[in-house]
């Protein structure tokens, strides 16, 4: 590498890093207010909206279907696997038989399933996170690691507004990784040995993700439901676009034979 | 040894066989539209006149608002608007038809883009060139699939660009003349980000204006697609302007080039914004 090169890399990273400095004070200044004010009607128009209790959602299936699943409790620090040496030892819990709470009905209910999706993706990028600090997953290039921290981040505020909602209606947030997919990103997540292998295992999780929050589209009944719903899943399509990035393909929802989709697919909904 | 995706895909029904279930969405509505049109006439007859004489009364309130505008330019834009809402038969038809509009006008960027040297021409980064012309591809479905939605609850398809955004892009494109490589790069990139967001933007919002399930579903099925657009557009954007279009390239060797930013700036917020929306009846067919 020449001198001069070195010195357009570092500009190339000084400039990038103003860039993203911006960009996070934008979404302070932003993104935040805008979050609680979307949190704030939702509760508003979830509370005006009265609605049949038996009233399903296909998100429901994520929990219904849970009786003998594994959940991670979620706290400030939540427990984490070493990739390829270290298992969580799944922590079974009565509660996770009945996922979402019994007491959670139609669009609460949704929220549950949502913040418990969320609650997973961090759990993995911070595991990832954790396994690439102590090397586990050989050369990590620092735009994956920031990759990662970011989007963890994002994850984590998802979560929150979620469980701002629960909250706001006297229910308890939601502090446990889903039921039904727990046990399978634990399975994963131990047969990582690199940085492709834990891509192509958050590209699934965010996948889960969008697809499900576009099904909830036309699922949730509140109109300030659907908005924060709408808010999050172009974000999470965000994230996979980058990530089929770091992967070296085309950067956009795709077939498996890699043709990029005009219409994203709902098929890998929970 | 990596992960195996294959284990969560055991989980899932259905996950082989993406394209068709992408296609899917935009079929049901269509189907789920034909089935209820006949069925919602009257119920949307009576829709339309509360939904006319709303628009009505919101405009003629933000317009007395307007001391700027005056009486007789106040009267003359309330006749204008209030006919472009009374040309379509329901809010939905509205929605659907401005969002054509800017599918539109995002077609004719990208085609016009494409003929620059340094888009689409021998010069340009062959990454810039393939995204270029996927996105125009997916933009032309999206406009169809708008217009067949509008049309099967009876109202016409759009086929012209967004009106309001139309002057932006003509001095967008003015100002490429003349322009160097780089400095013409990143002016077209600019512009597609702008005309992506403002894509997204809508139909995220589209999502809590639609009336009909399907037609959410449709508006769903895109929104996160063209925030895909942003996010590529903002990452190529961010290596143009920090003199590193060399790292706009995809190989498996991409991660290891980038630089530490690079893996946050294609998504700003945690949450879509949808401030640059369009408004519902921009685009509507007059």
């Amino acid at each position: 590498m020449t001198k001069r090169d070195k010195e357009v890399l570092a500009g190339t990273e000084s400039d990038l890093n103003s860039m993203t400095r911006n960009l996070d004070e934008l979404h302070h200044d932003v993104g935040m207010p805008a979050l609680r004010d979307g949190v704030d009607a939702m509760v508003e128009d979830m509370q005006r909206t009265a609605r049949s209790t038996s009233r399903r959602t296909f998100l429901l299936g994520a929990g219904a279907a849970a009786t003998g699943g594994a959940m991670l409790a979620i706290g400030g620090a939540p427990a984490l696997a070493g990739a390829s040496t270290r298992r969580l030892a799944p922590m079974r819990d009565e509660a996770a038989a009945v996922f979402p709470p019994s007491d959670l009905k139609g669009d609460l209910a949704v929220a549950a399933v949502a913040a418990s999706l969320e609650n997973l993706a961090v759990y993995a990028y911070s595991a990832g996170l954790t396994a690439a600090t102590a090397g586990k997953l050989g050369t990590v290039p620092p735009a994956v690691a920031t990759f990662a921290t970011t989007v963890k981040g994002q994850h984590q505020q998802h979560a929150d507004a979620w469980n701002g909602v629960l909250k706001s209606h006297g229910k308890a947030a939601v502090t446990v990784t889903n039921p039904k997919l727990t046990p399978t990103v634990q399975s994963d997540f131990a047969k990582v040995t690199d940085v492709t292998g834990l891509a192509q295992l958050a590209l699934t999780l965010e996948t889960i993700a969008a697809q499900t929050y576009q099904a909830e589209t036309t699922m949730l009944k509140a109109t300030s439901a659907i908005g924060l719903s709408s808010s999050i899943q172009p974000v999470e399509m965000q994230h996979i676009a980058i990530l089929y990035y770091v992967l070296g393909m085309y950067p956009g929802s795709q077939t498996s034979s890699g043709t990029p989709l005009a219409f994203n697919p709902t098929s890998m909904a929970v | 040894m990596t992960a195996d995706p294959r284990a969560l895909g055991e989980l899932l029904e259905e996950s082989q066989d993406l394209q068709a279930d992408a296609l899917r969405p935009t079929h049901d509505a269509l189907d789920e539209l034909v089935e209820r049109n006949d069925g919602r006439r009257d119920q949307d007859h009576a829709a339309n006149l509360a939904f006319h004489e709303e628009h009505q009364r919101s405009l003629r309130a933000s317009l007395g608002a307007t001391a700027i505008l005056g009486a007789a330019g106040g009267a003359g834009l309330v006749a204008v608007l209030a006919s472009a809402a009374a040309a379509s038969s329901s809010g939905d038809v509205q929605i659907l038809q401005t969002a054509a509009s800017i599918e539109n006008l995002a077609v004719s960027t990208y085609k016009t883009a494409l003929t620059l040297p340094y888009i689409g021409g021998s010069a340009a980064n062959p990454v810039v060139t393939k995204f270029a012309q996927v996105t125009m591809g997916q933009h032309v479905q999206h406009a169809d699939a708008f217009n067949a939605a509008a049309k099967h609850l009876g109202g016409k398809a759009q086929s012209t660009p967004d009106p309001a955004f139309v002057p932006v892009v003509t001095k967008a494109v003015a100002s490429l003349s003349g322009a160097t490589a780089a400095q013409g790069s990143l002016g077209v990139v600019a512009l597609a980000l702008e005309l992506e967001n403002i894509a997204a933007e809508t139909y995220v919002k589209d999502t809590t204006l639609a009336r009909s399930t399907s037609n959410k579903a449709l508006f769903a099925s895109i929104m996160g697609i063209e925030a895909q657009h942003v996010s590529v557009l903002l990452a190529v954007q961010a290596l143009l302007m920090a003199g590193a279009p060399q790292d706009i390239s995809i190989s498996s060797g991409t991660a290891a080039m980038l630089p530490s930013a690079a893996g946050s700036v294609g998504f700003p917020n945690a949450f879509y914004k949808t401030n640059m929306a369009a408004p519902a009846k921009q685009g509507a067919v007059k």
